[in-house]
């Protein structure tokens, strides 16, 4: 058992956290508290960010050279990741590009896709959104109804896709469509396919936080080149779902990292209101500091046997329901410690200005929905791990 | 970076496991339960001892074999419910290694050895607590006072006292201990209450001895969350067998969506106290600094998660779960047990918030 990064990974992490103070203006939470900004200026300065990042090395890092990538390990991207979450950097605009239509193209795409494509979305001049879920497929996936026809040499798509992150700014979608009504799996194919033309209506539904992040799309007839098919017809689900599983690492160290910091803020804002000695409420952050720590152990655990080579497996499930859960655990009692003063959001008078509470104590109940809900984690886990009987 | 035990480690564990399998299955714990006056099996205890498992704590020149084998063992122990106090035995022998009187040395070989039972007698009564400032006093080279909470203080041949002049060694009285047996839900589990006005040899001085305390106290935590561990292991296996047997509605009851995110559930705390202990104890070994801070973080984390699971196969069990004949009420008994000695969950979820990193300004 080693649970220490080697003299090398310790090296990256300093180079890593210098680097980020160099270059990180102020955390993203002050930009977020600053008036002049409106959600596209924010979009903007998360799209600067990663070209930053871009041109640092520190986008796909375990991609081949000639992808941007630096041949790095898993945990040198976990790394990575933690310095980002602790240092409230913003999240970048291309993230889903970035985590699964980067490995999708560079695993199943063809040469001229990875050409034309990678570079732009590592610079952010083309954003990226994702079109997986529909308004009637959600944790059901596969029964997907988006149909792509062939229209000549191309295909036509026609449906709607739901929950689409950053899709009110995207430039382009990655989809997956129907080919064949009659093959649950084999019936889906994964296209990509680019927002500005006739036949793609995109509207931004707001969310709990008042936010437009997320949108709706309506495909009526798009076109969809079929040099734009990545892999073969009927690969798409395949394709998918290796690709979900492709950075399970990534973000093993990232959460307690982001919650760590997180902590401060709430140990911080506690002093401020003189209520920390009091036993109740040091119980309370206790038990926060306590949990967030042993998601930091299974987090170690999962990187660990990722660097052994041991594949981690339905371990992602754990550690997908213990974060989103803990988050809703941890903003749930922050907000309850900081009394009236935890509800203010982040614009206004009086709000404290390391953590914006409000938005975060919102923002956590999506954490348990995308990506795979608790139920659904919870079943992989029955089935998978603990092999329990199907039903009948 | 790697999690896995090492060959010699995985290696222990087979054969702490074939060995508790066979000498002490569960029955014979249910045996101690129900019929043993001494509470423990004390055979058992000196072919442990020559083994080598009572100085699993010692340094590598003594035999000892560094605190995530300790781990190993001590999880193993928790997936049979190991009756007696083996646990504070280790402890023990620990302290006594570090403690530089001449008869420190002899009990030490003794109770390593599973000769001679000695113990830890820490707790005070309510208001006296801490153990910082013992009421119980050492002068004439005698130790007065009362001792509460002492495991298997009765069957004892020795204690280690905690006074306000230091430790003090207790060798058994010639008429015997002045105990007073206590009857706690865990029947295999002795405890007594101690009057001491008893010969004795004095340890160590004040100081010295609350740091052995407090060595004792995060060792006997590290080793209480990995019993606990192998508790919920092994109650969860109990859970998903049975559920996965057990039919109603015409279908397994494991089938049922219900159960199965219980049972998720009882995983996800299983695993988690998994990964905590595991990196305490890899802490604890390589002296990374952090070791009082993981044990409290682990300990904290282990006693409500093991309350949970053993809880919970108690209900999936249903009406045979709450039966006296059934296994799972023997977990529930020692997870309790576990979780209130070795720092209770409220003290050490305060003793990681003291020594969190993120409480440093």
């Amino acid at each position: 058992m080693d649970l220490c990064f080697t003299d090398a990974q310790i090296q990256f992490q300093s180079e890593v956290r210098d680097w980020i103070g160099a270059h990180l203006e102020r955390p993203f939470t002050s930009e977020v508290r600053d008036s002049a900004h409106d959600a596209n200026s924010l979009v903007e300065v998360r799209r600067s960010w990663q070209k930053k990042l871009n041109d640092a090395g520190y986008l796909g890092m375990r991609w081949a050279t000639e992808w941007g990538g630096r041949g790095a390990t898993e945990v040198e991207e976990a790394i990575l990741q933690a310095e980002l979450n602790r240092a409230d950097a913003p999240v970048i605009p291309n993230f889903l590009g970035v985590s699964l239509l980067g490995p999708a193209l560079i695993h199943h795409g063809s040469e001229e896709q990875r050409r034309r494509f990678i570079p732009k979305m590592l610079s952010a001049d083309e954003i990226w959104c994702q079109g997986f879920s529909e308004p009637g497929s959600g944790s059901d996936l596969a029964s997907l109804r988006t149909r792509a026809e062939p229209d000549g040499d191309n295909f036509r798509i026609t449906g709607q896709k739901v929950w689409t992150t950053f899709g009110p700014w995207a430039d382009w979608i990655f989809v997956l469509a129907r080919t064949d009504p009659e093959d649950r799996y084999g019936g889906i194919s994964f296209f990509l396919v680019p927002i500005d033309q006739e036949g793609v209506e995109m509207r931004p539904l707001k969310q709990i936080t008042g936010e437009s992040e997320f949108g709706e799309v309506f495909f009526d007839g798009a076109l969809a080149k079929r040099e734009h098919l990545v892999g073969q017809v009927g690969e798409g689900w395949r394709i998918a779902m290796t690709v979900l599983g492709y950075e399970r690492g990534a973000s093993t160290l990232a959460s307690p990292a982001e919650y760590e910091s997180q902590l401060r803020g709430l140990v911080s804002a506690l002093e401020q209101r003189g209520t920390l000695e009091q036993p109740l409420v040091r119980e309370k952050l206790g038990r926060l500091v306590v949990e967030n720590e042993v998601m930091r152990a299974n987090g170690l655990r999962t990187l660990a046997n990722i660097a052994a080579g041991i594949a981690p497996g339905p371990e992602s499930s754990i550690q997908k329901i213990f974060w989103s859960e803990y988050h809703q655990r941890m903003t749930d009692t922050a907000v309850e410690l900081l009394g009236p003063q935890g509800q203010l959001e982040a614009r206004s008078p009086e709000s404290r200005p390391e953590i914006d509470w409000a938005y975060q104590y919102l923002w956590s109940r999506a954490g348990t929905i995308y990506s795979g809900s608790s139920e659904i984690q919870r079943n992989i886990i029955a089935k998978r791990v603990l092999h329990m009987p199907t039903a009948r | 970076m790697q999690f896995d035990l090492n060959e010699d480690q995985a290696l222990l564990r087979r054969s702490t496991r074939e060995f508790l399998e066979k000498e002490a299955p569960l029955a014979e714990t249910r045996v101690v339960m129900e019929e043993s006056a001494e509470g423990y099996a004390k055979n058992l205890y000196a072919q442990l001892g020559d083994l080598g498992y009572a100085g699993l704590l010692l340094s590598e020149e003594e035999g000892g074999l560094g605190a995530i084998a300790f781990a190993v063992v001590m999880a193993e122990m928790g997936r049979v419910a190991f009756p007696g106090p083996f646990l504070d035995l280790t402890l023990a022998v620990q302290m006594l290694a570090n403690c530089p009187e001449a008869s420190a040395r002899e009990w030490q070989d003794r109770a390593g050895a599973g000769s001679a039972l000695v113990v830890i007698a820490q707790g005070e009564d309510i208001g006296s607590t801490d153990p910082a400032s013992p009421s119980v006093v050492f002068e004439d080279n005698r130790v007065r006072g009362s001792k509460v909470f002492v495991p298997f203080g009765a069957q004892a041949d020795a204690l280690i006292v905690s006074t306000a002049q230091g430790l003090a060694l207790v060798p058994r009285p010639g008429a015997g201990w002045n105990a007073m047996p206590l009857t706690t839900l865990d029947h295999a589990q002795r405890f007594v209450r101690l009057n001491f006005d008893d010969e004795a040899i004095r340890l160590t001085d004040p100081e010295s001895g609350a740091a052995l305390l407090a060595d004792a106290l995060r060792l006997g935590a590290l080793g209480a969350s990995a019993q606990m561990f192998g508790i919920m292991e092994r109650s969860l296996e109990i859970a998903v067998a049975y559920t996965s047997e057990r039919e109603a509605f015409g279908a397994p009851i494991g089938s049922f969506q219900a159960l199965q995110h219980r049972c998720a559930d009882m995983l996800i705390q299983t695993e988690s106290t998994r990964s905590a202990t595991f990196r305490a104890a890899w802490a604890e070994e390589t002296g990374t600094g952090e070791a009082a801070y993981l044990s409290s973080v682990a300990k904290a984390w282990a006693g409500p998660a093991g309350r949970f699971v053993c809880g919970q196969t108690i209900q999936l069990l249903g009406g045979v779960g709450f039966t006296w004949e059934y296994d799972p009420h023997i977990y529930l008994k020692r997870l309790k047990t576990l979780e209130q000695f070795h720092g209770s969950t409220a003290w050490h979820i305060e003793n990681a918030l003291a020594n969190a990193p993120l409480m440093e300004a």
